[in-house]
């Protein structure tokens, strides 16, 4: 449902929007039923002509009835939601596949730029290849990504990925996405970090395995190249 | 009954027209980039003078067309997109927050209305003697007087800050600045900044901040 809107381009994508339309649905029927009783109530016992007010003291249970049996159903509800979220918050945060790839995502006032880590697929070698708002990975492979910020607090967001990290100054945080198909997509900041905030867009470039292989060739650093690392 | 349909089209039409005219909002550039200048002011200042805390430099009184020139760099990526160069990034982004060419016009205007503000010395050990020495290279563009030639591409740099012009010397030295295609002007400067050692580049940030700008 959620998918028509934007599109599933990681493997956790899915995930993630089961557990929205699951939270979605729970509350939102809750929020329908306790609206519907309070209007239908307030309906009934409107003001009439000769009406008395009941002194109702809240101790029989023929009246808290209607409070506690809703109670406990929400609570079971919220039983449901938690063991959903949790379930997916761990495949998503708590769990670090083995990457085909690491890349290095950088923030700054008001830009994303990347560190590949090139021919040699290693990243922090004379090989890396470091560009300016645009991130290039191949379709299908995990991703693990270190996040930095060089200045402020900003927020690592690729909707279609459905994935969402802050970044902190002074800290790297690692986290990964292993995408489903080609293509761009749009990468932006999810935390107000200064004036220019709306305006840091980046792009995502998911490529086919030969289409990165040219990408890596035609944009490796030349000297890296002529000069293979030692084995 | 035709004719009275045809009314109606025409009047749609003007109507439309005069709606999108205004939609363009205030047509008197001065009031339109004082409106745009909202948000320029946060870094560079309310008037225009700068804040050395936030790397932005004085920018009041600049000419239109070096404004307008650089606003375009930035845009199209000739200025502000290294790696290395986080003031630039910063306002890479911000001059592509400028929605049409016609915004670069008119908030240039703009800036250039504002009053050159004096800024106070900020680089240590610079020498305006020697700077001055080393400034003959520069006064075939910008001028003795650092007054700058719009023919050349030259800016006033007469009175700008001490520290803007050390880091821009540097950036130029670096290859930070100046090294992209679309800064025909940026090159000639990366080419003049290249044999310029520490020492010197804090001379001539002392020299070019002490003269006083016409």
């Amino acid at each position: 449902m959620i998918s028509h809107a934007v599109d599933q381009v990681s493997t956790f994508a899915k995930d993630i929007d089961v557990l929205i339309l699951l939270i979605c649905g729970l509350v939102g029927f809750w929020f329908f039923v306790a609206e519907g009783v309070l209007f239908f109530l307030v309906f009934k016992y409107r003001a009439k002509e000769g009406g008395k007010a009941a002194y109702i003291d809240g101790t029989d249970p023929k009246h808290t009835r209607f409070i506690s049996w809703p109670h406990r159903l929400i609570l079971l509800c919220d039983v449901v939601i938690v063991v959903a979220a949790v379930r997916v918050w761990v495949e998503v945060k708590q769990t670090m596949p083995t990457p085909d790839q690491t890349v290095r995502v950088v923030s700054q006032q008001w830009s994303w730029s990347f560190q590949h880590p090139g021919p040699d697929n290693k990243l922090d070698t004379a090989d890396d290849i470091k560009t300016l708002d645009e991130l290039h990975v191949v379709a299908g492979q995990t991703v693990q990504f270190e996040l930095v910020s060089q200045d402020v607090i900003h927020s690592f967001s690729v909707p279609v990925f459905r994935l969402k990290q802050d970044a902190i100054p002074g800290r790297v945080i690692k986290g990964w996405f292993k995408t489903t198909q080609t293509g761009s997509y749009d990468i932006q900041c999810a935390e107000i970090c200064g004036i220019g905030h709306g305006a840091m867009v980046g792009t995502i470039v998911i490529e086919q395995p030969e289409r990165y292989a040219e990408w890596v060739a035609g944009h490796a650093p030349v000297a890296a190249l002529a000069t293979p690392a030692p084995k | 009954m035709r004719n009275r349909l045809e009314g109606v089209w025409q009047f749609a039409a003007v109507a439309l027209l005069l709606g999108a005219v205004a939609c363009e909002g205030p047509s008197d550039p001065m009031v339109r980039g004082a409106a745009r200048y909202d948000q320029c002011a946060p870094c560079h200042g309310a008037k225009g003078e700068g804040k050395p805390a936030l790397a932005a430099p004085p920018i009041g009184g600049l000419p239109r067309w070096y404004v307008e020139a650089q606003l375009d760099k930035f845009r199209i990526g000739a200025r502000g997109a290294h790696l290395e160069d986080s003031a630039g990034l910063r306002m890479r982004t911000m001059a592509l927050t400028l929605p049409a060419e016609r915004e670069v016009q008119v908030v240039a205007h703009y800036v250039s209305s504002l009053p050159h503000a004096a800024s106070a010395p900020s680089v240590s050990g610079g020498d305006s003697t020697r700077g001055k020495a080393a400034y003959a290279a520069c006064a075939s563009c910008h001028g003795v007087d650092g007054a700058g030639n719009p023919q050349l591409n030259a800016p006033p740099i007469a009175g700008q800050a001490d520290w803007y012009v050390a880091t821009q010397l540097a950036n130029f030295k670096r290859g930070i600045r100046g090294a992209k295609p679309g800064d025909a002007t940026g090159a000639t400067m990366k080419a003049m900044a290249v044999g310029l050692d520490e020492q010197q580049i804090k001379d001539l940030a002392a020299w070019v901040a002490s003269m006083p700008r016409g």
